[in-house]
C-alpha cells in the first residue's frame, strides 16, 4: 500500500477508503479531453475497475486537448491508445475497454456492470440515453461539459436525486460541442478533474456531492458560481408499462407456465405446485438472471401489490412475457382444494 | 436594479456575461420575453436561476429590485 501512502495518511481516506477505491467499479463514457484528464487521476488513485466507452479513433486535431494520445495513435482506437497509457500508470487497474459508441443497445448493461457512471460525452443525445439508463439503474452519474472557457459539472441520480433531464429537458434545439465551438485543452482539464474528484468523493464519502447543484467555472476569470436546484421537476420515471395482463388463478395453473411466488419465504400460506417457485420481491433484482427470460412467468403475492412491483422490475430487466395472477397466494390453496 | 448573468452561447449572443435592468420589479414571463426579442434566447435550450436557485421558466415569479437572474443553457463539449 505503499504506492497510496500520500492519500491513505489522510484521514479522510485512510487504508479503508483506499479499499473502497480498490473494490470499485467506475464507467467513464466518452474518452476525448473530459475522458483524458479524468481516467488517468482514477486509475492513479487505485480505483480497482474502470471501463471506457468510446467508439471514436484519434485525429490530429484531437492532440491538443486529448493528451493521452500521441502522434503514433492517430488513427487508431482511443479507447486502445487510453489502455496502453492508463495500464502502464498503473499495473493493478482493470481496465475494460468498449470500442463502441453508447446506445440505447448497449447503455443498460454498461451501467449495469459499474457502480459509478461519468459523463465525458460531447453529444446531448447520448446524454439524455445514458441519463435515462443511470436514472433506471438507479447509478449516479457525474456530469461535465464545456462550452468554450466555461464548463458545468454536476452528480445525478445521486441517492434519489435530480437527474439531468428534470434539469435540462430534451429539446430539439442546437447546441455546439467542442468540434464546432473550439476549446483549449486546460479548460476541458479542469472540468474532468472536477468530475474526477467527484467520483473520488462520492466512492470514500466524503465532502459535499454536487447532487442538486450545477456548478459553472469560467476559465477566463476563475470566476465559479453554483446555482442550486429549487423547484426543478422531480426525475422523470423510467418507461415502463404498466399494463400487465390480469388472469385468474383458475387460468393461471392451467398449462406449463411457471408460476412466480414473490412473498417473502416464511409467508402463510405456501403454495407449492409443481410449477410454482419462489424468488421474494427483496432478492428478486439479483436472483432474476437465474431465470428464462423468453418464458411467461404468472406472478403473485399476497395482495397484488408486490406481484405488480416484480412485475415493474422484471420488465425493466428485459422479460416479455408477464402476467399478473388476480387475486393472491390464498385463492391458490381453493383453487387447489 | 436587476441583475441578468448570461452563460454559454446565451452570453455570445447578448456580447456580454452580465446587464443590468432598471426596474424596480418585473415578472419572469415578460422579462424572458424582453429577453426573447433583445436576443432570441428562445432558440436555445437554457434553464433559469434566480438568486442562484434555478427555477421553473414557466414559474409565476416576479423578479424585484436587486435580484440576480441567470440563464444557464446546457454545454455539449467534451
Amino acid at each position: 500500500m505503499d504506492r497510496y501512502q500520500r492519500q491513505t495518511i489522510l484521514p479522510e481516506v485512510g487504508t479503508s477508503g483506499q479499499q473502497k477505491l480498490k473494490s470499485s467499479g467506475v464507467l467513464v463514457v466518452g474518452a476525448g479531453g473530459l475522458g483524458c484528464a479524468i481516467l488517468p487521476y482514477l486509475v492513479s488513485a487505485g480505483v480497482g475497475r474502470i471501463g471506457i466507452v468510446d467508439g471514436d479513433r484519434v485525429e490530429e486535431s484531437n492532440l491538443h486537448r486529448q493528451i493521452l494520445y500521441n502522434e503514433n495513435s492517430i488513427g487508431g482506437l482511443k479507447v486502445e491508445a487510453a489502455q496502453k497509457v492508463l495500464q502502464r500508470m498503473n499495473s493493478t487497474a482493470q481496465l475494460e475497454i468498449i470500442p463502441e459508441f453508447l446506445s440505447t443497445e448497449n447503455v443498460d448493461n454498461l451501467v449495469e456492470a459499474f457502480d459509478l457512471i461519468v459523463d465525458a460525452t460531447d453529444n446531448l443525445e447520448v446524454r439524455y440515453v445514458l441519463d435515462e439508463a443511470c436514472c433506471r439503474k438507479k447509478k449516479a452519474m457525474i456530469y461535465g461539459s464545456i462550452y468554450r472557457f466555461q464548463g458545468q459539472v454536476s452528480v445525478f441520480n445521486y441517492n434519489g436525486g435530480p437527474s439531468y433531464s428534470s434539469l435540462f429537458p430534451k429539446e430539439d434545439k442546437p447546441l455546439l460541442n467542442c468540434e464546432e465551438a473550439g476549446a483549449l485543452g486546460t479548460t476541458v482539464g479542469i472540468i474532468g478533474m472536477l468530475q474526477a474528484n467527484e467520483a473520488l468523493k462520492i466512492i470514500l464519502g466524503i465532502g459535499e456531492v454536487l447532487s442538486g447543484k450545477l456548478l459553472i467555472y469560467n476559465t477566463l476569470t476563475n470566476d465559479q458560481k453554483v446555482f442550486e436546484f429549487e423547484d426543478v421537476p422531480p426525475p422523470i420515471k423510467p418507461k415502463i408499462s404498466t399494463s400487465f395482463e390480469m388472469i385468474t388463478v383458475a387460468d393461471a395453473v392451467l398449462g406449463e407456465s411457471v408460476l412466480l411466488d414473490v412473498r417473502e419465504l416464511m409467508e402463510m400460506p405456501q403454495v407449492k405446485l409443481t410449477n410454482s417457485i419462489q424468488i421474494p420481491l427483496s432478492v428478486l433484482e439479483r436472483e432474476s438472471d437465474n431465470l428464462d427470460k423468453s418464458a411467461e412467468l404468472r406472478i403473485f403475492c399476497q395482495s397484488g401489490v408486490r406481484s405488480r412491483k416484480a412485475a415493474e422490475l422484471l420488465f425493466q430487466k428485459g422479460f416479455q412475457k408477464l402476467k399478473l395472477v388476480g387475486g393472491g397466494a390464498k385463492d391458490f390453496l381453493t383453487e387447489d382444494g | 436594479m436587476i441583475t441578468l448573468k448570461y452563460f454559454g452561447n446565451i452570453a455570445e449572443v447578448a456580447q456580454s456575461d452580465f446587464e443590468t435592468l432598471n426596474v424596480d420589479s418585473i415578472s419572469l414571463a415578460e422579462l424572458l420575453e424582453m429577453l426573447d426579442s433583445k436576443y432570441a434566447v428562445g432558440q436555445f435550450p437554457f434553464q433559469i436561476a434566480v438568486n442562484r436557485k434555478i427555477v421553473s421558466k414557466q414559474k409565476d415569479l416576479n423578479i424585484l429590485d436587486s435580484d440576480e437572474v441567470a440563464l444557464l443553457p446546457p454545454f455539449a463539449g467534451g
